[in-house]
């Protein structure tokens, strides 16, 4: 007797239900398309190769996997692996400009801090007012 | 006249910072002094300010290289030509500063590194950090075919062409032994003068035995990894 539930007719529900959560997502904006694009993809991939087994066991033939279904999971993890590398390029790229903005934003700061000073300093100069560091202070408490 | 800065890097350092401050101002009148306050959790800021350095806060913990990178690029942009790289726990003893810029302002290399092994001193490392310098000497000796006693030395001085490199490149995590293997690619000459170093006197470092030999594993895998790259 057959059972009910397959791993072809698993695989198919997944598929199909993965490809709704990644569109609710991309809908909501949790998710850009340019990374939906690639799970919309794997999940279409996995669709066909479950919907129809004859191409499964085509391949399976091919590259002599005893039990067809195992290329399912071949493929998920060969998949996997590839987007995990390019999803930590993005993370690379990512640290490299939030460092960037970081040292970006020091130097506003110092640059800021200094030019205010510089301002107060020079109103503090021209209005005469005794005790130069003292009412520089006092100016930047006010 | 050459515009000096002195680069400070300092992360939780307030025990010791304003005494270096003080001290290069002392050894080095003419040069601007920038502490750069890595996202302390204590009064490192205050106590840089009160010395009387200039100080650039960054907003969260960048690491040695992302630190250092925001002075280089603060030396750039205000025009400098020599940046000095002097550590905040007080090992570095700025009275060596003014041999460290000599070849520089002289033309005679693009960058200096304070060595403490090209003479006979008294620092005395423990066993673990020689075999570690011994290690990263050899390493860069196989990479570059150059002779540098000193690798992990943060005690150097730059001249205006490297300002300009580091503002652009700066390695994020283990950027000493890093960036003279990129400097020879480039074609740069670098040169060692010796200089005392002191053991940290306050703080604790951030190199306990165990993180050393992971450091040491992970900056071998990148080098060989970088040494790949086109320069």
């Amino acid at each position: 007797m057959q059972a009910m539930f397959n791993v072809y007719t698993l695989s198919i529900v997944f598929s199909i239900t993965f490809i709704i959560v990644v569109i609710e997502l991309v809908r909501k904006n949790k998710l850009q398309e340019k990374y939906s694009i690639l799970w919309i993809f794997m999940s279409i991939i996995l669709l066909v190769l479950s919907s129809t087994p004859l191409i499964i066991n085509k391949i399976a033939e091919w590259i002599n996997i005893q039990n067809p279904p195992s290329f399912l999971f071949l493929f998920g993890l060969v998949y996997l692996i590839i987007y995990n590398l390019h999803l930590t390029v993005v993370v690379s790229n990512q640290s490299e400009k939030i460092t960037r903005l970081a040292q970006e934003i020091a130097l506003l700061k110092e640059e800021k801090d200094r030019k205010t000073f510089k301002a107060k300093y020079a109103r503090v100069a021209t209005h005469g007012q005794p005790g130069g560091g003292n009412s520089v202070k006092g100016n930047a408490a006010r | 006249m050459m515009k000096i800065l002195a680069i400070v890097p300092a992360y939780n350092e307030e025990q010791s910072v304003s005494d270096v401050v003080i001290k290069i101002k002392l050894y080095m009148p003419e040069a601007d002094i920038l502490v750069i306050n890595d996202g302390s959790i204590d009064a490192t800021s205050e106590r840089a300010t009160d010395a009387g350095a200039k100080v650039i806060n960054v907003p969260f913990n960048l690491g040695i290289g992302g630190a250092m990178q925001t002075g280089y690029l603060y030396a750039k942009r205000n025009n400098y030509d020599i940046a000095v790289q002097v550590d905040a726990d007080g090992q570095h003893d700025p009275a060596y500063i003014k041999d460290l810029i000599k070849p520089i302002m002289l033309n005679k290399a693009d960058m200096v590194i304070g060595s403490r092994f090209i003479e006979e001193t008294s620092y005395r490392p423990s066993v673990f950090r020689k075999i570690g310098i011994k290690f990263f000497s050899a390493l860069v000796r196989f990479l570059s075919n150059r002779n540098i006693a000193d690798p992990t030395s943060g005690f150097r001085a730059v001249n205006r062409e490297i300002i300009k490199y580091f503002s652009e490149y700066y390695p994020v995590d283990y950027p000493e032994v890093d960036v003279l293997i990129k400097l020879f690619r480039k074609g740069y000459r670098i040169i060692e003068i010796p200089v005392e170093m002191e053991e940290r006197k306050k703080g604790r470092s951030s190199i306990t035995p165990l993180r050393s030999v992971y450091y040491m594993i992970k900056v071998t895998l990148c080098l060989f990894m970088e040494s790949l790259k086109n320069v």
